[in-house]
């Protein structure tokens, strides 16, 4: 102990060694602290922890700097889930004594982990939140925030203490003493858990005492007969063999009944559930297949529109118009032509169209040119001989036929022309005749043969009428 | 019987970690010490 104005060392004398000052009541203030320091701490090691923090406050009141006093007060703080109180008590105690203090350790546990330290502040908070709520009546709201409070800060007797006096208004008792109990194991003997233990068991005396005096209906019939006294059942009934069947029989109706209205309806719905789950998992399939066959309808479609239009490529390449049969073509009127078979050349020649060579390759069009020229004159030239042969023979069909496809290939052969004419007049065909005559006037004006046919026309025109 | 409105009036807001600066700055640290302190200051000026 030092002395409060010089800070030397105190001896057991009423006075200060060093200085001469009065210490007599200074040592009386430093005894009363510490007494009140160890009675607090006595409190603590009991649980009794209100008591101790009240103790360890008289022991700071004489001597604030009874570091000691102040830990184990806020270690008492920090026990009853106080831990804002807690942590200023430890940081005055900090302040006091820097060096070699043992809050260090405290202060460093608490700020270790901020997330409690967090969710503990929450927990305070509702708590302040969950009271205004008492304050306005709202009880409901009240409870579940001062469960949620107990859940993360279980040891936060307040809580604890205004769920109970909640639960005891609600008239909840058995709730209100589950709380008082858990509130009571922290807190061994704070007065308002005390006080609403007690609050509580007259609460539930008189219940049971209401219980007791509640009058018992008699269930006897007492008589007499003669000197002696009957007591019999206010309500007696014979178990015969009749009553027997009867109650089986009603047992039955009743398990029937049972049966009937509930088994069967859960039975039923049971059913109808699956069947109705059923029914859906069908209509997902159907739905997929159809989807599935929509998606192989477009393929389908899809497949044919190419074949069509590959077929109508092969037969481009095939057909009677076709690339390759164009190019058979001329092949064989180059062979004929090459064996001097004008005519049957100029004939396969002429089945080639002229889209044909207009789409075919540049080495096609070439060969066509040149097959074509030199055959078609030679084959014009070659019908003509014949058909004129014939004419002069008389075989005047034969001539028709042959100045014809003369005429076809080479149609500047007036000759060829007008001797189909004049081969149709002597066949007697004056229709045709005519036809032709005026074809070769109307196509060669000026020419000899035009002006032998208009000679010739109204012989077969006057015949003809 | 209880009273409920009566004894909610003895429940308090705690302490939030926000208000503890000031709750330390605020704390009322005059001891029987400082009392003493004072009276033997004030006895010796009058003496």
């Amino acid at each position: 102990m030092n002395c409060y104005h010089c800070g030397a060392e105190l001896a057991e004398n009423d006075f200060c060694t060093s200085c001469g000052a009065d210490v007599k009541v200074y040592k009386k203030i430093i005894w009363l602290s510490n007494h009140y320091y160890n009675e607090g701490l006595e409190k603590a090691a009991v649980r009794d922890l209100s008591g101790a923090a009240v103790s360890l406050k008289q022991s700071l009141k004489y001597n604030k700097k009874n570091i000691k006093a102040r830990n184990l007060l806020g270690l008492v703080y920090y026990e009853m889930g106080e831990i804002v109180s807690a942590l200023s008590e430890w940081v005055i105690s900090k302040n006091m004594q820097n060096k070699k203090n043992v809050v260090d350790d405290y202060i460093k546990a608490v700020q270790s982990n901020p997330a409690k330290l967090e969710e503990i502040n929450q927990s305070i908070k509702k708590y302040n939140l969950a009271l205004i709520y008492c304050r306005q009546g709202s009880m409901d709201l009240a409870i579940i925030q001062l469960k949620k409070i107990l859940l993360v800060n279980p040891k936060l007797i307040k809580a604890r203490q205004l769920l109970a006096l909640i639960h005891l208004k609600n008239g909840d008792y058995n709730l209100a003493a589950k709380e008082l109990k858990r509130a009571e194991e922290i807190d061994s003997n704070n007065t308002m858990t005390l006080r609403y233990l007690r609050e509580l068991e007259l609460v539930r005396g008189k219940k049971v005492n209401n219980v007791t005096n509640e009058p018992r209906r008699e269930n006897k019939v007492t008589y007499k007969v003669g000197n002696d006294t009957v007591i019999q059942p206010k309500e007696y009934k014979e178990n015969t063999g009749m009553s027997t069947v009867i109650n089986i029989i009603i047992g039955l109706l009743l398990g029937a009944a049972l049966v009937w209205f509930v088994v069967v309806p859960a039975k039923v719905s049971l059913t109808r559930t699956e069947a109705d789950a059923e029914i859906k998992q069908y209509n997902e399939q159907v739905a997929a297949k159809e989807t599935a066959m929509e998606e192989m309808e477009t393929n389908l479609s899809d497949l044919e529109s190419k074949n069509k239009s590959l077929q109508q490529q092969i037969e481009g390449y095939e057909g009677d118009n076709g690339v390759l049969t164009a190019y058979d073509s001329l092949l064989k009127a180059s062979a004929l032509y090459l064996e001097g078979k004008s005519t049957e050349a100029a004939e396969a020649v002429s089945g080639i169209t002229e889209q044909t060579v207009n789409g075919a390759k540049e080495g096609f069009q070439i060969m066509y040119a040149k097959i074509n020229s030199e055959v078609m004159g030679k084959a014009a030239k070659e019908y003509y001989d014949n058909g004129y042969a014939a004419y002069t023979k008389g075989r005047y069909e034969e001539a028709v036929e042959n100045l014809q496809k003369s005429f076809a290939i080479d149609n500047t052969s007036v000759m060829a022309l007008y001797y189909t004419a004049r081969s149709y007049q002597k066949m007697g065909d004056n229709e045709n005749a005519a036809k032709t005559f005026q074809e070769v006037i109307e196509k060669f004006p000026g020419t000899k043969s035009a002006r032998d046919a208009q000679a010739n026309l109204p012989s077969v025109t006057t015949t003809t009428e | 019987m209880i009273n409920f409105e009566e004894e909610l009036k003895k429940f308090h807001p705690s302490l939030e970690v926000e208000e503890a600066e000031e709750a330390i700055y605020n704390h009322d640290m005059t001891d029987m010490m400082d009392i003493l302190k004072e009276i033997i200051k004030d006895s010796k000026e009058k003496g």
